[in-house]
């Protein structure tokens, strides 16, 4: 008898030793829990058998074995504080289950969970040997569970820092490569590679705001659709980012394109583009965190992207103004250097070109000992193509004025060649005179120029006698022509538009008649003078706002 | 600068793309190129072997993302082979293998094509 008691021992020492060694030897949890199961039921005949573990206070389901899948959803809410004897659900679940005996799992320090064992096969009573031992194989699973527990744990950890490390990383790798000077669209697209990589996103778009609207930088929706679902909103005073929920709600537009996250791009608090999101393939909605990291790569794309948007503006006004140079260049090349000398008249010109450089000409040419010419004119448009065209009229004017020709012969001829020479709805106003040097008198053609003010005795003439703006259609009617005897102490002014429709800071203009009213005045001077005045008189009206066209004066006073 | 290069090897009716390097927010236009052009040649089977690529960042996931719509829309796919545990970690971490058919090796992957060719001849 007390042989067989010792064979009995000494099995059930073999076995727990086995037990824990195998239990030991592994940090697997299920591994474990469901060996600790089996390794129960096999020594109590035990039919099911099920373990809970704490987590929070609270009795988990981990393992089963022989329990029904309904009695599993059963499990009742149980606190892991209390004793077990005194658990009402804990007892009723028992009996409804025929589980029949019930025992902790504690570690040294707190209770790791429970165990239910249910009938023995052959219906034999659980005796207090058969609970000893129960507590016996519990107290040798316990750290082993609790090893496997804290791991667990550990994997769960390490995973949450895998992935803030994994999206350092990517802030990182994108700050760096938005830091080179990228073209905006491949900085979209890594934008958009980065979030689409990180979040299993198939659908999406990223656009931006400027002033013309909406720019789509990237998209896998339609153009139409996605701008037709923006217009509804105000989204370039968009400050937060918008989550499904909310677009369920309050943004039926996006939902029909299944969008279900827009986070805004700001720089310095202001918006200026939108990430759009679609819904994620593995059906996880966006988390706090993740529209954060979605904001935060958001916002360093938007720097990048300023940047390059800066950039090109610099780049455009710089091409521009050095565009403008040449114009300049071109236009101060093609005004004579030098004035001639008359023995009966007197001369001044000024010429001043505005920051965008309009498109006047003047000019002073010997024809022979007697006669010269003197021309003005205003070409429409401004910058290299009015200074390319003014090149043009110049040309021809030097041709033409050696040919001996007729003026008004002369001026069809050069609206001919002008109207040939244009495109685009290009012209010029123009004024020539040839005046005579020994005879004092003036001929001349007026084809849609300012007329010149020829002053007599404070009297003012217009020269208004001609025909059509040079360029607009071929010479259909002669151009007329008009012959002035000139007398001592006339004066001659010819002007370009900039002057009369020069502007004040409360957008007034000059006015023709401020200048017929103004240089009477000034007669008395010499031509230097006159002109002069004339500046000064304009300047003063104006008052130091900016001109937007050239300004051209040409003064004659007969001697 | 980090390097990466892709080859591509044709192998009958799959196509391998293999990585080389590192795949990251500067290196990923050159797989974009990559599968774009396999996608104009209209070859939708494609393998990608991940041996002997050392780094992949989000934005070198991102290029899967961007094509395996269209792939699979044309009863394609992409199967990604041969990756390192380190390769593999930053997929699993992200979702990947969820949506990804993920092989130890190239052949498996090569293997799986065909399999699903002959169930549809079937």
């Amino acid at each position: 008898m007390i042989d067989s008691e010792n064979i009995r021992v000494k099995r059930n020492l073999t076995a727990l030793v086995e037990f824990s060694r195998i239990i030991n030897s592994s940090l697997d949890l299920e591994f474990i829990l469901n060996n600790v199961l089996l390794t129960c039921m096999g020594k109590f005949l035990a039919t099911k058998g099920l373990i809970a573990l704490n987590s929070g206070g609270k009795f988990i389901l981990k393992s089963s074995k022989g329990i029904s899948d309904d009695m599993l959803k059963k499990f009742p809410q149980l606190s892991a504080v209390n004793r077990l004897e005194d658990n009402i659900e804990l007892e009723n679940y028992m009996r409804e289950n025929k589980l029949i005996a019930a025992e902790k799992i504690s570690s040294s320090d707190e209770c790791l969970g429970i165990v239910c064992l249910g009938e023995k096969l052959n219906k034999s009573e659980f005796t207090e040997d058969d609970s000893e031992f129960l507590r016996t194989i519990l107290n040798i699973s316990a750290s082993a569970i609790q090893n496997s527990i804290v791991i667990n744990e550990l994997k769960v950890v390490n995973r949450i820092l895998d992935s803030k490390v994994q999206r350092l990383n990517s802030l990182f790798e994108l700050s760096k490569e938005f830091g080179l000077f990228s073209e905006s669209t491949r900085i979209a697209k890594l934008l958009v590679y980065s979030v689409i990589g990180q979040f299993l996103v198939s659908k999406f778009a990223v656009i931006t705001f400027n002033q013309s609207g909406i720019t789509i930088m990237e998209s896998k929706y339609s153009e139409d659709e996605l701008i037709s679902s923006l217009k509804d909103y105000d989204f370039a005073g968009l400050d937060y980012s918008i989550v499904k929920q909310d677009i369920e709600k309050n943004y039926p537009g996006l939902l029909q394109l299944s969008i279900e996250l827009v986070v805004p791009m700001q720089l310095q608090g202001k918006t200026k583009g939108l990430i759009l999101l679609g819904k994620r393939i593995n059906k996880q909605d966006y988390s706090e965190s993740d529209v954060e990291f979605i904001y935060s790569i958001g916002s360093l794309a938007i720097i990048s992207l300023e940047n390059m948007r800066l950039f090109k503006e610099a780049l455009a006004k710089q091409k521009m103004e050095e565009e403008l140079e040449l114009a300049r260049g071109i236009q101060k090349n093609l005004l004579p250097s030098r004035i001639p000398q008359f023995s009966n008249f007197d001369i001044a010109v000024s010429n001043v070109s505005s920051q965008q450089v309009g498109g006047d000409y003047y000019d002073l040419i010997s024809l022979d000992e007697n006669n010269f010419c003197v021309a003005i004119a205003d070409v429409s448009g401004k910058g290299v193509p009015a200074a390319l065209l003014m090149a043009n009229l110049q040309a021809f004017l030097k041709t033409i004025c050696k040919q001996g020709m007729h003026l008004e012969e002369a001026t069809a001829l050069i609206n001919d060649l002008i109207s040939e020479n244009t495109s685009d709805g290009k012209f010029i106003t123009f004024f020539w005179a040839v005046l005579n040097n020994y005879d004092r008198t003036l001929q001349y053609v007026n084809a849609g120029h300012n007329p010149p003010l020829l002053l007599r005795d404070g009297k003012i003439k217009k020269l208004e006698k001609g025909g059509i703006i040079l360029g607009v259609m071929k010479t259909l009617s002669p151009y007329e022509s008009e012959i002035v005897r000139l007398r001592k102490d006339d004066v001659i002014i010819l002007f370009t538009d900039g002057i009369t429709e020069a502007k004040n800071k409360a957008d007034e203009e000059f006015s023709d008649e401020k200048l017929e009213e103004a240089v009477p005045g000034f007669t008395g001077n010499n031509a230097e003078q006159i002109l002069k005045s004339i500046r000064e008189e304009v300047q003063s009206f104006v008052n130091g706002a900016v001109q937007s066209d050239d300004m051209t004066l040409v003064v004659l006073k007969v001697k | 600068m980090a390097e990466f290069s892709t080859s591509v090897k044709d192998a009958g009716d799959v196509n391998i793309i293999y990585l080389k390097g590192y795949l990251d927010a500067h290196t990923a236009p050159t797989l974009e190129n990559t599968f774009s052009n396999l996608i104009d040649r209209e070859r939708y089977s494609i393998v990608v072997n991940f041996k002997d690529l050392a780094y992949i960042s989000s934005a070198g996931l991102g290029v899967f993302m961007a094509f395996i719509e269209k792939v699979r829309e044309n009863k394609g796919d992409i199967k990604l082979s041969a990756m390192s545990d380190k390769v593999f970690n930053i997929f699993d971490l992200l979702g990947f293998p969820l949506l990804y058919e993920i092989f130890k090796t190239e052949d498996e992957a090569i293997t799986k094509f065909k399999e699903i060719k002959k169930l549809e001849n079937q």
